[in-house]
């Protein structure tokens, strides 16, 4: 599942707990709870069996268990296991869905050149001022 | 001559009390008590509302609403603007909002609060920072006795039962 680390950690959001919102940040993701909203993160996420997803979501690497219902990229590669379940357009670098997978949408494969620069994206530092 | 360069003074490794680490020590199952905690890394930044039971460790920034059955343990380092509720609240970190909790709040000697606190008990140690107010909730009533006449937490001053004064 890991393919880079991000920052060696990674975090997790649990089975019952619902977030209604965003995430950013520089990370991996662990999703087995109900997010809404959108998730743009250098790292990788995990979507497990329980968790379920409804947002655009941003990652180097996606893998899904559970379910997904939004617009995916993956910069580098989108894996939705044989349980999982994506809803919605992907563009990713290399694909890879197992038998049994649902996959409703559009895939659109990006190429080395035309990737936008998003890796390199400012970390922008909040601070209240 | 060591004017410059002498900066960090970096004093023994704090010594974290046992009691403000919540580590359960449940060695049957670690996997399932991972899953079980939620935890925010501190290179992720959360916006929204947080709800739920379970626990949550937040060690990077958090704006928004929590309302949470569990503990929510606010790392040292971790940022939360917004109004905070849980059963119990461990702060190390810096929150600014309200802070609600219906067991028990814990401010540790990192914790910098701005905003009220409700809680039925508290505990804060030294050098913990804390703009606001707080209010002794009552406990919920899982816990409430019902009202015993015996040994109360009244102070154990020597206060012989006749001398009450009582005022009319």
């Amino acid at each position: 599942m890991e393919k880079s680390k991000a920052s060696g950690s990674t975090s997790l959001l649990s089975k019952n707990l619902n977030i209604v919102g965003d995430i950013q940040g520089d990370e991996d993701l662990h999703v087995e709870g109900r997010f809404k909203g959108s998730i743009k993160i250098t790292g990788n996420i995990f979507v497990g069996q329980t968790g379920v997803v409804e947002a655009e979501v941003e990652a180097d690497n996606i893998v899904i268990q559970g379910k997904i219902n939004g617009n995916v990229v993956a910069r580098q590669q989108l894996e939705i296991q044989s349980l999982g379940e994506l809803i919605g357009d992907c563009s990713a670098h290399s694909i890879d869905i197992k038998e049994g997978a649902i996959f409703e949408g559009r895939s659109n494969m990006l190429r080395p050149a035309a990737t936008p620069p998003a890796s390199s994206q400012p970390r922008a530092k909040m601070r209240p001022k | 001559m060591n004017l410059f360069g002498k900066k960090d003074k970096e004093s023994s490794p704090p010594v974290v009390p046992p009691q403000a680490v919540p580590k359960v020590a449940a060695k049957n199952s670690p996997k399932d008590m991972a899953l079980d905690t939620t935890y925010f890394g501190k290179n992720l930044k959360v916006k929204g509302n947080v709800s739920g039971e379970g626990s949550l460790i937040i060690l990077g920034s958090f704006e928004g609403e929590f309302n949470l059955t569990g503990r929510l343990k606010v790392a040292q380092g971790a940022r939360i603007k917004g109004n905070v509720k849980a059963t119990d609240i461990y702060v190390n970190g810096n929150v600014e909002g309200s802070i609600t909790a219906s067991e028990k709040v814990h401010l540790d000697s990192t914790a910098r609060v701005k905003g009220g606190i409700a809680t039925p008990r508290i505990s804060v140690l030294e050098g913990a920072m804390f703009d606001g107010e707080i209010k002794m909730s009552k406990r919920t009533p899982q816990e409430s006795k019902p009202a015993s006449p015996g040994p109360q937490q009244t102070s154990p001053g020597p206060v012989a039962p006749g001398k009450r004064e009582t005022v009319l």
